[in-house]
């Protein structure tokens, strides 16, 4: 029995490229009656997106305040408007609706702290040259988050 | 306005057509000549569905220019044939006109000459990344307009496609092949999908893009597949088609993620780009016509379309670089134009003109 390292994957070499999401460290793993617990059953999950995902943005299109998510063309106007933005790189509410639009599971899952962060000021909305209201949108994905307790 | 000698012009698709409709309504005489053996240009070749951006039915607009050319008396067509060589000068060229069939040869007498060859799709063949060619159901754009045409959109074996994938600028923007823009394959493309969509409601598109050129009006188009049709983006390009045997596996990057991706589909549709066909590379060398650095034919002025490098020779459409089909019939009216402008000054005395 091994215990479990601080941080996740710790003995792995130049960890920093990896990113906490991807790095699956089951406490007991048995293969074929071999305790493969520890370091060996340690798995790194690969970054290629392997599929369009769209329950979750169905989700959020269904939910009152993102029903606009679908017309969103990427051009990043919310964020250059965006406070919070301006303060925290990782706060980015273009980037958020792309995840959520196609469905990356696990680069949401990476975000999941940071889309709270949103003051609900309203000046993407303003900005947004399609009517996506990108705050609205900010306020459904974190109530579909908050559905799956993630 | 009768003038003696008829006036030719080369290529029979939608600027050619509208130059001949123009002239002998006009009442000038007409010589068209068309390599292939219909007319209509590449709308009818490969059998467009509709031309964006209003989605208007193709035959609507090709068919009564198609009609009146070939009802006219004072239009004369020469089908399957070519012009081999052109001497002499403004209102009065010597033309040789060869039969690609029976490789009869016709010399003939004609005051001005209108220049309409037209373009040819990239051949996908030529970048090896798409498999173009070698992997079932990975088609270019001109071949699912013909499926759309058909209305049945299906798979090799026959089943219709659950997911299918839009390669932007396939052959365009690419110094490796065509470095410039085709201009309206973005448009079609997109004009595709929503037609794509209205045929298969389940199926989910994507459109992998570098940049989408939806210039002008056709923005709507844009606009109308994202929010009515709910057809997804992906900004990102494609580095190999797999074929499993029984899906395409298309790995790229969502340039926007940051990240590979490698995903399944049953169909992949290449907007394949334009370029200058043989016919222009023919016209070019047989009429002594400049070309510029992409091979389309130059003009004399930058900007002005439709005046060649040699007077009495005039340009029109997309020899002269890639449009689309609208702004190819408004060529071949200016070109029109540009004949009319330059019999009737030779129609004057020559101290007057």
């Amino acid at each position: 029995m091994s215990k479990k390292s601080k941080k996740k994957g710790a003995f792995i070499i130049e960890r920093e490229y990896i990113d906490d999401q991807r790095i699956i460290e089951p406490e007991h793993l048995k293969l074929e009656e071999v305790d493969m617990s520890g370091r060996w059953g340690v798995l790194v999950l690969p970054r290629t997106i392997e599929e369009f995902n769209h329950s979750l943005y169905e989700e959020i299109k269904n939910h009152p305040r993102g029903r606009n998510i679908h017309k969103c063309w990427q051009c990043g106007n919310c964020t250059a408007a965006c406070p919070v933005a301006e303060e925290n790189p990782l706060f980015n509410p273009r980037y958020f609706i792309h995840i959520v639009k196609m469905g990356y599971k696990l680069e949401l899952e990476k975000f999941k702290d940071y889309i709270y962060l949103c003051g609900s000021c309203g000046r993407c909305s303003e900005v947004c040259p399609k009517g996506v209201d990108p705050s609205g949108v900010m306020e459904a994905i974190g109530t579909v988050l908050r559905r799956y307790k993630l | 306005m009768r003038t003696e000698n008829p006036v030719l012009i080369i290529g029979g698709g939608p600027a050619g057509l509208r130059a001949a409709v123009d002239l002998s309504e006009m009442g000038i005489e007409v010589i068209l000549v068309e390599k292939r053996n219909e007319l209509g240009g590449a709308p009818v070749r490969w059998k467009y569905k509709t031309l964006a951006p209003m989605m208007r039915p193709t035959e609507e607009v090709m068919n009564p220019l198609i009609e009146h050319v070939e009802k006219s008396e004072l239009v004369k067509v020469y089908k399957n044939s070519i012009v081999e060589e052109a001497k002499g000068n403004a209102g009065n060229f010597v033309i040789r006109i060869k039969n690609g069939l029976d490789n009869r040869v016709e010399s003939l007498n004609v005051s001005a000459i209108i220049v309409a060859t037209g373009f040819e799709h990239f051949d996908a063949r030529i970048d090896p990344r798409y498999g173009y060619g070698k992997n079932p159901n990975v088609i270019g754009i001109h071949e699912l307009e013909a499926m759309l045409k058909s209305g049945r959109v299906v798979k090799h074996d026959g089943q219709p496609p659950e997911r299918i994938a839009f390669i932007f600028c396939v052959g365009s923007r690419d110094r490796a092949t065509n470095p410039w823009c085709c201009t309206v394959c973005c448009g079609v493309s997109i004009k595709q999908a929503i037609e794509l969509k209205e045929i298969l409601p389940d199926s989910q598109i994507y459109m992998i893009y570098m940049d989408v050129r939806t210039f002008g009006l056709w923005e709507k188009l844009y606009w109308k597949s994202m929010e009515e049709y709910g057809i997804n983006y992906i900004r990102g390009r494609v580095s190999e088609i797999y074929y499993t045997g029984e899906k395409l596996l298309v790995k790229g990057e969502d340039t926007l993620v940051r990240g590979p991706f490698e995903v399944l589909f049953d169909m992949v549709v290449l907007a394949v780009g334009m370029e200058p066909g043989q016919g222009t590379k023919q016209v070019a060398k047989a009429l002594d016509l400049a070309i510029n650095e992409f091979g389309f034919l130059e003009p004399k002025h930058p900007n002005i379309h439709h005046d060649s490098s040699k007077e009495g020779i005039f340009l029109a459409g997309a020899c002269v670089a890639p449009m689309s089909v609208e702004e190819a019939i408004a060529e071949g009216s200016a070109a029109a134009m540009q004949v009319v402008k330059l019999l009737h000054r030779l129609a004057k005395p020559i101290e007057a003109r």
